[in-house]
C-alpha cells in the first residue's frame, strides 16, 4: 500500500512541466479508453447474445450524459493516438530526439493537433444531441 | 546538439516477453490510427448512436469488409489496451508473485473480452432471439 501511495504522489507532486503533463494524460486518457473499450465489446456482442439488452444498452449511450461522455471520448481518442504516434515514432525512427527542448515543444503542438482534429468532431457531436435530446434546430 | 547524439548507441537485447510488449505497443500505433480513428468518427460522429440499432449492425456486418475491419479493431486495440493496462499496473505492484498473479488475471481478461467480442463478430446479430 505504501508503493500504491508514493507512486500516486509522484504522479502529483512530480514537476516534469510538459513532459510530466503530457505522460500523466497519456495514461488517463489510455485507461479511459480501455474501460470504454470493455464495455464497449460487451454491449455490442449482445446483439448476438442478448438483442434486447443490446437495445436497453443503445439507449443508455442516447442519454445527455453519455452523449457528453462521448464527446470527452473522442478527445481522449484523439490525444492518445497523436501522442502514441509521437511516443512511437521517436522511439522506433529517432531516438536521439528526446530531449528536453524539442520534447517541450512536440507536447504543446501535440495538445493543438488534438484539439484541432477534436473542435469539428465535438461541435458536431454536440449539435446531434442537442437535436434529438433537446429538438433544437428543427430536430 | 553533438553531445547528445553521442550518449545515444545501439545495444542488443535478446528478444524476451517484455520488448516484444514493448514493440507491440509502437508498432500497433501505426495500425490503431486508421482503424480507431476511422471506426469512431463514423459510428460516434458521423452515424452518431441515435442512428444505431440492430438493424444497423446487421446491415453492416452483412458485409464481409466491415466484419474484418471489425476483428482487426478488436484484436488490435483491445490487446494493446490490456498491455497498456499492465504497463500501468507493473508501477503499481513490485512483487514477483504479485506479478504473476497479475500477468494471467490480465491474460484471462483479455482473453474472455475478445471472446464474447469474437464469438458476436462470427455469429452476428441474432433474429431468433423473442424481443419483446
Ligand atoms: C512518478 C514519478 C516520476 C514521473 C512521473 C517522472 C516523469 C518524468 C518525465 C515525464 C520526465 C521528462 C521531463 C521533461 O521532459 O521535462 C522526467 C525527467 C527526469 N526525471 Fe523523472 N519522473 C518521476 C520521478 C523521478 C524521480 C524520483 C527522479 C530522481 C530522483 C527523477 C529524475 C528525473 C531526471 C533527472 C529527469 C531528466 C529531465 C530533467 O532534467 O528535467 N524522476 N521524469
Ligand atoms: C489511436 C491510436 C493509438 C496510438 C497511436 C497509441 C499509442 C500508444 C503508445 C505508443 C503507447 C506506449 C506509451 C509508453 O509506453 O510510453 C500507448 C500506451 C497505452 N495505450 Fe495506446 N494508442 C492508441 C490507442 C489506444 C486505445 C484504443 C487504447 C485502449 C483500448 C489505448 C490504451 C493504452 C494504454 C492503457 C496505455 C498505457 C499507458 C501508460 O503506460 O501510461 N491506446 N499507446
Ligand atoms: C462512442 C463511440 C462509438 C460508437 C457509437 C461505436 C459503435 C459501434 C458499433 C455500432 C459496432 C457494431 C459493428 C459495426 O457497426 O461495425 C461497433 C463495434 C466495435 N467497436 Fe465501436 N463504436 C464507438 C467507439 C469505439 C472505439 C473508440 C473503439 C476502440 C477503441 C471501438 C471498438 C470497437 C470494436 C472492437 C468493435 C467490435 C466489437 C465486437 O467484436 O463485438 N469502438 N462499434
Amino acid at each position: 500500500m505504501s508503493e500504491l501511495k508514493t507512486t500516486l504522489a509522484g504522479y502529483v507532486t512530480y514537476r516534469g512541466r510538459e513532459g510530466h503533463w503530457s505522460f500523466l494524460l497519456h495514461r488517463i486518457t489510455g485507461l479511459g479508453v480501455v474501460l470504454f473499450l470493455t464495455i464497449h465489446i460487451i454491449d455490442i456482442a449482445f446483439v448476438y447474445f442478448n438483442p434486447v439488452l443490446f437495445m436497453k444498452a443503445i439507449e443508455i449511450y442516447r442519454s445527455t450524459l453519455f452523449g457528453v461522455g462521448e464527446i470527452f471520448l473522442v478527445f481522449c481518442v484523439f490525444y492518445h493516438g497523436v501522442n502514441g504516434l509521437r511516443i512511437a515514432y521517436l522511439d522506433l525512427f529517432k531516438p536521439q530526439g528526446w530531449h528536453i527542448e524539442s520534447q517541450r515543444r512536440s507536447v504543446r503542438w501535440t495538445l493543438v493537433i488534438a484539439l484541432v482534429l477534436w473542435l469539428p468532431s465535438a461541435f458536431w457531436m454536440l449539435r446531434n444531441l442537442l437535436i434529438h435530446n433537446y429538438g433544437l434546430f428543427g430536430g | 546538439m553533438a553531445s547528445v547524439s553521442q550518449t545515444v548507441r545501439r545495444v542488443r537485447v535478446r528478444p524476451n516477453y517484455e520488448t516484444i510488449a514493448w514493440k507491440w505497443m509502437r508498432y500497433s500505433a501505426f495500425a490503431m490510427i486508421p482503424l480507431v480513428w476511422g471506426h469512431m468518427i463514423l459510428q460516434d460522429v458521423i452515424v452518431g448512436v441515435h442512428r444505431i440499432d440492430l438493424d444497423y449492425v446487421a446491415m453492416r456486418w452483412a458485409s464481409l469488409f466491415w466484419r474484418v475491419y471489425d476483428t482487426l479493431l478488436l484484436g488490435f486495440a483491445f490487446a494493446h489496451g490490456v498491455n497498456g493496462l499492465r504497463q500501468v499496473l507493473n508501477d503499481f505492484i513490485h512483487g514477483e508473485r504479485a506479478r504473476k498473479v497479475m500477468n494471467w488475471l490480465l491474460f484471462l481478461f483479455w482473453l474472455i473480452i475478445t471472446l464474447i467480442g469474437g464469438t458476436a463478430l462470427i455469429a452476428g446479430v441474432n433474429r431468433a432471439f423473442p424481443l419483446s
